[in-house]
């Protein structure tokens, strides 16, 4: 108790040293925080950006659907996957898909593509289809209405209240099926791959085109109340889905590639992270090192009278502990105050010409728990180790020696 | 999105088809649309279905495909029975001779010489053009029941009836309307025009240079002329034009016949 | 002369505080120029990624057909283009191809497919093709015995059709001439697996898909790779000056989309490097700061006995200085070995990643002036900075007061 106190007063002694201690440690901590924030909020941008265009969380497919996304591989027993799907508490929503590929029309042109037949109501709480759209009406459940991609549309030179017919083979038997299809809406993803390609129009029409059932679908798709439950693949969903006919996967699964990224930038962090707490280390050992010198004929003669080397020891120690909690103190709200900063208005990544609804391009830093428990106490550890070497400087100081600096 | 681009590498965006919309519309074109009134027009367009229902016919024709790029001059010869069964066959240039194309109701099959091959065309290659020409399969993959899917009104002058053709809310088509222009004297087609929702003209059939074959008058010269693109047109000649002959009958019109050598 | 020297003992004497001091200016060079060689490594693998794959740095194509590819829109006169090209000094290697959608045929199946004819000689040194093969041979471009040109197909289309090595495959197409294009290739290889980029190609010799799409001695695209990638814009300015009537873009604009997203990434980057110089600054300002405040008696009783202010603050840069070259001199000594072998060899990933078909397994940095050269200047720089100012405080002080300090 009394080297506490004594090692807080010691601080206090030189104001600037401690300050300039402080203030590298605390810093390094905001820096770390800030750092963490923001590689969790690319990810999470990269995450979404895979995943709620178009793709959703998780999709369930029959097995062998992925293949070549056949026409024919469809889900026969749709209402037993959405009971499932509506008993379980993890789900926030889901919708449901059929699709193909169809020559496309118009009075102009004719152009390759692909159709997607979409439950218009549910379809808003899964992707930016609705938010895509630049021109016209989203789905309304009016059978022959039909968003297609902008560049298509020019394509096809087409626009709102235009013909188009779809040509394509029905699912199950390959017969020609035409329908006839009028375009309601135009929309923009800001990626070629969708605008080029896309066609949108309600499941039910689509199904008819194709002549399915409603029994039949080709693709589930996933929105779960906790994202981090689309990432792990024992989820009970999956556990629950997954037989020798269905395949319910979640994005990660889906997009192997995004997953190693991730992986890449956090062991890059981890690397920068450690670094970055070496350095500051140094800085401690530095500052512990010149408060000893400064007194150490004090050092020199509290050791003469008699004060046992540990107890020295420990006293640099607690000095240490000391500047390191304070400092974890002022660093966590410093990183808090730039998270929150961060969080809020995002981080321009400059001057897009092309943001579109596919390309959210603010990365919003997020806080999460470990940068303000596990941090910190890496901090605090860190400073302590730092200082034994000072303390054990300390406790080896031989009186003589000590007693006759002067300068 | 990788599943949306791997679709995207199937993508179908192949235009060959296969034959018999010429012959159809040819054939149809030649007998079809001699109406007198809404309720004439359709009475006789409905006479002029049935008896070309009967007919058979064979035929040896020439088409000139203009494009900016290249002038291609194909020479072939025909057969029908109906609008159900067309066989075509191509005869020049030489390296696109013996190529084959045998339609039945609403199926098509080609023959390719090169590789000995019968390829079934699948229906999502019966969009786009017919070797490149300007004649699509949108007018002929189906029946065109012009009476059931379209509404048809008369307009008269001293030379041509014009009969407006204007499809049902139902109906399955790329086209806004169509005109069927009429010559009174000889009773033969000159113009088939296609148009838009808006009413502009797209594209344009135009019949000409009338000859005798076999005792009728029919126009031997067809031209489908694109307004959207420039620098494109298809010519059709009928070199020879024959009615219910008599070597036209249903082994023809098989696959076994497709892949014979000739 | 003397103040040089002066320095250089001050440095020496308090091994311990300059120990400390050089060491975290060390420490943070070899942190920042690490960083800079992470980041400027994975864009160039990125990069390199593709251009080596197919894009190459350059390419050239009719009009617009790299916006509206149509099959018409050729180059009618490759072996000129070729001509100039050879010639050039900043060219490595370029290829030629052709390209058309077609359908590939088996006995009992058929499959879209994409056709690409490639010239297969020049396709070696320009592209990652052959590496791709993953069964069967880099087909020759000649006839066989029973005269049929080989083809190599994707693992997609090997999968659709159920055919492999010696089986036949049947295309069909359209050719440029509207014409129908029709013929048998022989399967002499199959590139990349189920899930690359190229799983419903084939490739055919340059030749071969020319007479098939009736195009004898035209092709779609010519591929350029550069001595140096970083030559690209420029490169592609110059040939186009030379080209006039054809389309000459550098890798940037053929992959605009990718060029777009990665200059994205580049700008979050950019802060996080700049919150890491900032800590690395940071802390040379700490033991800088220190290891001159600490000193305040000393510099007391030097101008008790008669130095100028000037001098004092000059010494005390001048040791700044010396010492933080000294200390990027060890930096550099240690960061030019570990930075080369993360470039030559890198990290091995846990799991390799296949991008269309070429195997990543490693993450590797990128040793260059920039790397190391920026994070050395920065910090000597700001070391400097820092001792100016507090060199002249220091040196100002009455030394009643610097004797009374602690």
């Amino acid at each position: 108790m009394q080297t506490l106190k004594l090692a807080f007063r010691n601080l206090f002694r030189n104001i600037r040293r401690t300050i300039l201690t402080v203030m590298l440690i605390g810093l390094s901590l905001a820096a770390l925080i800030a750092v963490d924030g923001i590689m969790r909020g690319m990810i999470t941008l990269m995450v979404e950006n895979v995943t709620s265009t178009i793709s959703g969380e998780a999709q369930i497919h029959r097995v062998g659907f992925r293949e070549n996304f056949d026409v024919d591989i469809y889900l026969e027993n749709s209402d037993e996957i959405e009971q499932t799907l509506r008993q379980d508490s993890s789900l926030d929503s889901y919708t449901t898909r059929v699709m193909s590929g169809a020559m496309i029309s118009s009075s102009y042109n004719v152009s390759a593509g692909l159709l997607y037949g979409v439950d218009a109501q549910r379809e808003r709480t899964i992707s930016k289809l609705e938010q895509a759209l630049v021109r016209g009406e989203y789905l309304s459940g009016t059978e022959s209405e039909l968003l297609m991609g902008h560049t298509m549309a020019e394509l096809l030179e087409v626009g709102l209240g235009d013909r188009i017919v779809l040509t394509l083979s029905e699912a199950g038997t390959g017969e020609l099926a035409q329908a006839l299809y009028r375009i309601s809406g135009i929309v923009d993803f800001g990626m070629r791959e969708l605008d080029d390609n896309f066609v949108f129009v309600n499941i039910s029409a689509a199904r008819k085109t194709l002549g399915m059932t409603d029994l039949q679908t080709h693709e589930f798709v996933l929105k779960f109340h906790d994202p981090a439950d689309a990432e792990n693949p024992e989820t009970e969903l999956f556990q629950t889905l997954n037989d020798e006919e269905t395949e319910a996967l979640g994005w990660l699964d889906l997009n192997r590639e995004i997953g190693l990224i991730i992986q890449l930038t956090e062991f890059s962090s981890l690397i920068v992270g450690a670094i970055l707490f070496l350095l500051a280390s140094l800085g401690v050992i530095n500052s512990m090192f010149m408060s000893i010198y400064e007194r150490i004929y004090e050092f020199g003669v509290i050791k003469a009278i008699g004060t046992r080397p540990a107890a020295i020891s420990n006293l640099i120690l607690f000095e240490a502990l000391l500047i390191a909690l304070i400092s974890c103190a002022l660093g966590s709200a410093l990183g808090y105050l730039i998270g929150l900063y961060t969080s809020n208005y995002g981080i321009g990544v400059g001057d897009m010409e092309f943001s579109g609804i596919a390309f959210d391009n603010n990365i919003f830093s997020e806080f999460h728990v470990s940068q303000f428990t596990q941090f910190p106490v890496y901090v605090i550890l860190l400073t302590i180790l730092a200082a034994i070497y000072p303390a054990r400087f300390a406790a080896r100081i031989v009186p003589s020696d000590a007693l006759q600096r002067s300068l | 999105m990788t599943s949306a681009k791997t679709f995207l590498r199937n993508r179908l965006s192949l235009h060959l088809t296969t034959s018999r919309l010429i012959c159809t519309l040819l054939f149809s074109s030649l007998f079809s649309n001699l109406a007198f009134g809404a309720e004439r027009a359709i009475e006789i367009i409905d006479e002029m279905e049935a008896l070309y229902q009967g007919a058979s016919s064979s035929a040896t024709m020439t088409m000139i495909v203009e494009t900016p790029q290249y002038e291609r001059t194909m020479e072939m010869e025909a057969s029908s029975i109906g609008t159900e069964k067309s066989f075509i066959r191509i005869l020049s240039p030489r390296k696109d001779r013996g190529i084959a194309t045998l339609k039945l109701d609403m199926e098509m099959w080609n023959f390719l010489p090169k590789i000995n091959r019968v390829i079934k065309v699948p229906p999502s290659m019966m969009m786009g053009s017919w070797m490149g020409s300007d004649f699509t399969n949108d007018d002929l993959v189906k029946q065109t029941t012009l009476t059931e899917e379209y509404s048809l009104t008369l307009e008269e002058t001293d030379e041509h009836f014009t009969i407006i053709l204007v499809p049902k809310e139902e109906t399955v088509t790329v086209w806004g309307k169509i005109d069927y222009i009429v010559n009174k004297e000889y009773m033969v087609p000159v113009a088939q025009n296609f148009y838009d929702d808006n009413g502009e003209i797209i594209r344009k059939l135009e019949f000409s240079e009338l000859k005798d074959f076999s005792g009728r008058m029919v126009p031997s010269r067809l031209e489908m002329i694109p307004m959207n693109k420039e620098g494109h047109k298809t010519i059709v000649i009928y070199d020879k034009l024959e009615f219910d002959p008599p070597d036209v009958d249903e082994s023809v019109f098989t696959l076994r016949n497709l892949r014979s050598r000739f | 002369m003397l103040l040089l020297k002066l320095a250089f003992r001050n440095i020496f004497r308090q091994r311990r505080r300059s120990l400390l001091t050089a060491l975290s200016m060390a420490g943070g060079y070899i942190l920042c120029s690490f960083s800079f060689s992470l980041s400027e490594g994975s864009y160039s693998n990125a990069i390199s990624f593709f251009t080596l794959d197919h894009t190459g740095h350059v390419q050239i194509h009719m009009e617009d057909y790299l916006q509206r590819p149509k099959i018409h829109k050729t180059i009618d006169d490759p072996e000129r283009i070729s001509e100039i090209l050879d010639a050039r000094e900043n060219i490595a290697s370029h290829t030629l191809r052709v390209f058309a959608p077609a359908i590939a045929y088996s006995d009992t199946d058929n499959t879209p497919t994409q056709l690409i004819g490639v010239d297969l000689e020049r396709e070696r040194t320009t592209s990652t093709l052959e590496q791709k093969v993953s069964s069967g041979t880099y087909i020759s471009s000649g006839l066989d015995s029973d005269g049929y040109y080989s083809a190599m197909i994707g693992a997609g289309i090997a999968n659709s059709l159920n055919i492999g090595m010696g089986d036949e495959l049947i295309l069909i197409s359209q050719g440029a001439d509207g014409s129908v294009a029709n013929d048998i290739y022989i399967v002499g290889g199959i590139v990349g697996n189920r899930n690359s980029l190229d799983k419903s190609t084939v490739f055919l010799p340059l030749q071969a898909a020319q007479e098939f799409l009736s195009m004898t001695g035209r092709v779609h695209e010519v591929s350029i790779l550069l001595e140096d990638e970083n030559d690209s814009r420029a490169e592609a300015i110059s040939l186009q000056a030379e080209l006039p009537e054809l389309s000459v873009d550098p890798w940037q604009e053929v992959e605009l989309t990718v060029y777009r997203s990665m200059q994205a990434d580049k700008q979050g980057n950019v802060i996080s490097l700049g919150i890491i110089i900032f800590i690395v600054f940071v802390g040379v300002l700490n033991t800088v700061l220190m290891s001159v405040l600490e000193r305040t008696r000393e510099f007391g009783v030097l101008k008790a006995i008669g130095s100028r202010p000037t001098k004092i603050a000059l010494m005390i840069s001048l040791e700044t200085g010396l010492l933080a070259s000294m200390s990027m001199f060890a930096g550099l000594l240690v960061s030019f070995p570990l930075i080369g072998w993360f470039t030559l060899y890198g990290f091995e990933l846990a799991e390799p990643m296949d991008v269309g078909g070429i195997v990543m397994s490693h993450i590797t940095g990128e040793l260059s002036l920039y790397v190391l050269g920026t994070p050395l200047l920065l910090i000597i720089l700001f070391a400097l900075l820092i001792s100016i100012p507090t060199g002249i405080r220091a040196a100002r002080i009455s030394p009643t007061q610097a004797m009374r300090s602690n």
